[in-house]
Order: C-alpha cells, then sequence, then structure tokens
C-alpha cells in the first residue's frame, strides 16, 4: 500500500467518524425536543425572532425533525456533503442567536460572560454558553469536513446528484 | 459546487416536507396555525435563565416576582390569588360540593407527579383533551384557582384565558401565582396519580417541577 492509499483509507475512515459522531449527535439533540414540542416552543419563543406566531410554530415543529432527518442522511451515508451543508446552514446562525442571548443575559444580570448557563433549546439541556459556543465551533469543523473531504466507507449513497464526468 | 448546492437544496425541501408530515402524525405534534401564547410577550429576563442563575442568588426577590406576575395578571383582566388565599379556599367546605375547582395547567407528566388533590388537569397545550371534562364543573364553580408551576410560568394565565374565552365568568377566575412550587414548598398535600386517585405522597418524595 503506497502512501497516496493510505491517506486515502485514513481520510475515509475519519469521515466515517465524523459523520457518525455529527449525526448521532443531531438525532439525539433532534429527538429530545421532537419528544417535547412545547418544551421547545417555549425555548424558541424565548429568543423573540418572530412576532408572527405562524413562523414560531413553524420554526418549533420542523426543526427537530429536520435536524433528525440530517442526522439520519449523515451516519447512514445518503447526500453526506448536502446533509453536512445544511446542518452547517443551522450551525452558524443557531450560534449566533444563541451568543446574543447570552450577551443579553450576561448584560441583565451582570454576569461574565462564559458564567452564563442557560438551556439554548439545543436538546442537551442547561448548558455553560462559553462550552456551547465551543461545541458548536467544533461541529461545524466537522461540516466542512464533510462538506470538502471525500470518503465513501459504509455511505449508501454519498453524492445524491452524480458526477456526470464519472458516469 | 452546483451539484452540492443542488444536493443543499434536495435536502432542505425534502427534510422539511419530512419535518411537516412527521409533526402532523405525532400525538404531540404543534398546531401551526394556533397562537399558543395570546397577548404575551417575553421580558428581557426570561424563566429559563432565572431559574438556572438561582444558585448564584441571582434571582428576582419573591417580592418583585410576585409583582411583575401580579402585573401582567391584570394587563390581562386576571385576578392574582396568593398562597394563603389558595390553602383556605382548598380547606373551604365548597371545595367538597366543587363549588371551588383548582385546575392544573401542566403537561401529564407533571400532573401524575403531583397536583393539588382533586384538582382538573387542562394541560393548555393539548386543551381539546381536557375541556370537555373540565368545562361543565367550572361553570358549575363559583371559585377557579388556575395554576402552573409557579416563577414565570405563564401556562395558568393562558389557561384562565382560555377559559374566559370557553365562557366562564372572568370573575370566577384566580391564578395561584406561587403555582405547585410554593404548594409544595409550604409542605401542602400532595396527590399523585390521577385525579382523586387518592394516592398521597409526601412533598419531599414528589419532584420538584422544571419548567
Amino acid at each position: 500500500m503506497n502512501g497516496a492509499q493510505l491517506s486515502t483509507r485514513w481520510s475515509s475512515l475519519a469521515t466515517l467518524i465524523a459523520r457518525l459522531i455529527l449525526g448521532g449527535l443531531f438525532i439525539y439533540m433532534g429527538l429530545n425536543k421532537a419528544l417535547h414540542p412545547v418544551d421547545f416552543l417555549k425555548l424558541v419563543r424565548q429568543y423573540e425572532l418572530f412576532d408572527n406566531h405562524f413562523l414560531l410554530n413553524f420554526v418549533a415543529a420542523s426543526l427537530p425533525w429536520f435536524e433528525v432527518f440530517c442526522g439520519l442522511l449523515l451516519v447512514l451515508g445518503i447526500a453526506v456533503r448536502g446533509s453536512a451543508l445544511a446542518v452547517l446552514a443551522m450551525l452558524a446562525p443557531f450560534t449566533i442567536v444563541v451568543i446574543q442571548r447570552a450577551l443579553g443575559i450576561a448584560a441583565a444580570q451582570d454576569l461574565a460572560f462564559c458564567a452564563v448557563k442557560f438551556d439554548c433549546g439545543c436538546g442537551t439541556g442547561e448548558i455553560l454558553i462559553c462550552r456551547k459556543i465551543a461545541e458548536n465551533l467544533l461541529l461545524m469543523v466537522l461540516c466542512g469536513w464533510l462538506v470538502y473531504c471525500r470518503g465513501h466507507l459504509l455511505a449508501l449513497r454519498f453524492d445524491l446528484v452524480p458526477n456526470p464526468q464519472t458516469n | 459546487m452546483k451539484r452540492l448546492l443542488l444536493e443543499v437544496i434536495i435536502v432542505g425541501v425534502v427534510g422539511l416536507t419530512v419535518a411537516l408530515a412527521a409533526n402532523a402524525l405525532s400525538p404531540r405534534g404543534l398546531k401551526l396555525s394556533r397562537d399558543y401564547f395570546p397577548t404575551a410577550k417575553v421580558g428581557a429576563t426570561n424563566a429559563a435563565a432565572v431559574a438556572t442563575n438561582n444558585s448564584a442568588g441571582l434571582i428576582p426577590e419573591p417580592q418583585s416576582l410576585a409583582a411583575k406576575v401580579a402585573a401582567r395578571l391584570q394587563q390581562k383582566g386576571l385576578k392574582l390569588a396568593d398562597s394563603d388565599q389558595v390553602y383556605q379556599l382548598f380547606q373551604d367546605p365548597r371545595y367538597q360540593q366543587g363549588l371551588v375547582v383548582f385546575i392544573d395547567s401542566r403537561d401529564d407528566t407533571h400532573f401524575l407527579q403531583g397536583h393539588i388533590p382533586g384538582a382538573w388537569q387542562l394541560d393548555y397545550y393539548r386543551y381539546e383533551t381536557f375541556l370537555a371534562a373540565v368545562l361543565p364543573a367550572c361553570m358549575m364553580a363559583q371559585e377557579i384557582i388556575v395554576y402552573c408551576n409557579g416563577g414565570d410560568c405563564e401556562d395558568s394565565e393562558f389557561t384562565a384565558l382560555l377559559l374566559r374565552d370557553a365562557q366562564v365568568p372572568l370573575e370566577k377566575l384566580r391564578v395561584y401565582g406561587g403555582g405547585i412550587s410554593d404548594w409544595q414548598s409550604k409542605g401542602r398535600p400532595i396527590e399523585t396519580g390521577p385525579r382523586n386517585s387518592g394516592q398521597s405522597a409526601p412533598p419531599s418524595a414528589v419532584q420538584p417541577p422544571t419548567k
């Protein structure tokens, strides 16, 4: 086995691990919210992002199941790059609104930013904000890895839209 | 790049469709058209944050919290019942005659874990399941006390408004601001299991309510 083959094998293994971690976590967090939709609805409401109740309900009703859906695609290895990018597109704005809310709580209660602990509606219960940010950054790195690195190990259909050049 | 974007769009569209279908099929699913929080706006310091930072001694003084709740209720045309008034009504002989009614607006899990003995359950978020049974009792009652977890919990207020909209006279309705937390903290009797199960638990055996 030459160096290039070894590198490809390691890359495939790393991609599989990244898929399992990211997918498993999203299934877990999504189910936690989907099984308690009212609790999640109340938490989403705390962000005061929507004046319209339909939009609030839409987000609270669809987001948890959408997370489960993306998590399943990642674990099964279907549309891996698209799913990872979709997860990244959710994580980035979530992280921003969570930081904004934590800043609001820190200011209102005269707390150090990293001392702020609250249930951000992320599906893991109450958490210290700095830990949440670190977690989200790590998950975003995993998403980035899955978008850019190809590894078809144990993937049912890595690319949903096949590349015409390879056919 | 085009293929990647196309894949994201497909994942997004199919995912949202699946998500909405799952919500519609789930017995706990949300109704998209329902306004779950009528005439309510969340304050800058929310319940979760207040609860979490309790350990640091940063929660508002009980007085100010009660005043905040009272002001909020007044805005909605509702009356607040304090802890002593609620206990007096609980001991009132009219309670046994069904002329004083307690309404617990929490979900099944919390209700079964422990509620005020004889209280009716009316989970605000699934009111369709309970309203038909609770409404006749409310119509017959002279006094109705609605409660939830207490503190910043607003479900009792929403339930009171729901009852008002179902033609229960507003003057009968009062919201127990302290809720089950206050009831438990004062060591008052708790009934576990379904309504009138007769099962009682010492307050220490009942899980503290969560938001």
